[in-house]
């Protein structure tokens, strides 16, 4: 949507409202849930204080498979539709996607070494699957970046959908190398945790996928103001 | 008359390449040279490398794929045979279809080599009594090859530096079909000889074949839709 010229106040974008509302509540969600993480949630008997940092680690992984899901969505909508709205969409969710697997592979690193001894362990495939992930996002931004206007749209929009394909091979993997490393926090019994602890991990959780929201619309925002910027330049020039 | 469109492009494909013998004897030249440098690679200058029978086949075979997988579009770029094929009244699904089993019939006529020859150079163990299994797993893994490589072999045809795009886009996606395919070769014939593991990553491969599947086909279209 582009401003109008003959506005008085500031110029207002669509987008801009949801951006302030999801920042509040992931700014309230973060402060909160950090709070709760290391001050009121109980410690781990058997791991003591490095098991606070799985709150975030396993609630980052989960807030960036949403971000490839809205990723794959928005891929899927982008084919149907051709609205590079869609592309946007996709491309900022990627983006954020993957500097939340960064995160993800980091805060994992940190409990491997305090957990084994060690900063990396190959033998865990979930964690080696989710390098694999983080790669296979990166790749989209070199394949965005080699192809131009409507094939660069379309290519993203189809290597958004693959990429996703290929998130649950990541979580199927762990079950066929039968990993005795890696604790699964969530099996088919349910959550593996007591109700204390649980609802810490629903708050980071929470905190996580509000903060994804709210990068998104601000992302979007910064791609819609561009545009405006650019169309009023444009609009300018021509008196 | 789709099956003989298929038919008609998975014919096109094999006579250029019995006309041209490039892309298979360069595949099986690059996977053998590939072999010889993971043997020294290891450090162990042993004779029998048996415990890293699975990784020593796959890494193999999955950079031969690529090769393969780079080349299997040439004629369609180069000659321009690809506008033809898009003017033509052909489905892209047949074209998808038959650029796969173009592919999966390149890795097999590389596997035909590559692994009689694991076998004679590298491994002492229980090696050619699970041959027959290894034949399953190498065909499985084929098809998920095949069936990913057409998909992004598509995607880089048209883009800037495609030569290096495409092992950037398709080795990541194939590292899950080489940690299955190598864990399930491994499996037989490593030494421990797990048939429940092997069917465990042989499910795997299947499963990645299947998705591989359904995002192709539902994606395809959308790849040459100029």
């Amino acid at each position: 949507m582009t401003p109008s010229l003959t506005t008085d106040g500031p110029v207002r974008l669509r987008g801009e409202r949801a951006a302030i509302i999801w920042g509040t509540i992931a700014t309230v969600l973060v402060v909160v849930s950090t709070i709760g993480v290391f001050l009121v949630a109980p410690e781990d008997a058997d791991q003591g204080i490095i098991q606070r940092i799985f709150y975030f680690h396993v609630a980052i992984a989960i807030a960036s498979l949403v971000a490839y899901g809205v990723a794959c969505v928005a891929g899927i909508l982008y084919l149907r539709t051709r609205d590079r709205r869609w592309d946007d969409a996709c491309e900022a969710s990627i983006r954020i996607g993957l500097l939340f697997s960064v995160l993800v592979v980091i805060t994992g690193s940190i409990w491997a070494k305090a957990s084994w001894g060690t900063w990396w362990v190959w033998t865990d495939p979930r964690l080696v699957t989710y390098l694999i992930v983080v790669l296979i996002y990166v790749a989209y931004f070199v394949l965005r970046s080699s192809a131009e206007d409507d094939r660069k749209m379309r290519y993203s929009a189809i290597y958004a959908i693959a990429g996703f394909a290929s998130v649950p091979l990541s979580f199927y993997s762990v079950r066929v190398a039968e990993s005795f490393v890696h604790p699964v926090v969530f099996t088919g019994g349910g959550a593996n945790m007591p109700t204390s602890m649980l609802t810490w991990f629903i708050m980071a959780q929470a905190a996580m996928v509000a903060l994804f929201i709210a990068l998104l619309e601000v992302d979007l925002l910064g791609r819609r103001s561009e545009r405006a910027l650019h169309m009023l330049t444009i609009r300018l020039e021509r008196g | 008359m789709r099956r003989r469109q298929l038919i008609a492009l998975v014919r096109k494909d094999l006579r250029l390449e019995l006309r041209t013998r490039e892309t298979i004897v360069a595949m099986v030249l690059f996977a053998i040279v590939m072999m010889v440098i993971l043997q020294f690679g290891f450090g162990t200058r042993d004779d029998d490398l048996t415990r890293f029978v699975g990784g020593l086949m796959w890494v193999t075979l999955a950079f031969t794929a690529v090769l393969g997988v780079g080349r299997s579009y040439v004629a369609e770029r180069e000659q321009r045979v690809l506008d033809g094929l898009l003017v033509a009244p052909v489905p892209r699904m047949v074209m998808l279809a038959a650029k796969a089993i173009a592919i999966l019939i390149y890795m097999v006529a590389v596997e035909v080599v590559v692994i009689p020859l694991v076998g004679i150079f590298f491994v002492q163990g229980p090696y050619w009594g699970a041959i027959g299994w290894i034949a399953i797993t190498a065909l499985l893994a084929d098809i998920c090859i095949a069936l990913a490589g057409t998909l992004f072999s598509g995607l880089a045809l048209f883009t800037r530096a495609r030569d290096l795009i495409l092992p950037v886009l398709f080795l990541p996606a194939l590292v899950p079909v080489v940690i299955a395919a190598a864990g399930a070769t491994h499996a037989v014939a490593g030494g421990p000889h797990d048939m429940s593991e092997w069917r465990g990553y042989c499910l795997f491969l299947l499963g990645y074949a299947i998705l591989f599947a359904l995002v192709s086909i539902a994606t395809y279209d959308a790849v040459f839709d100029d």
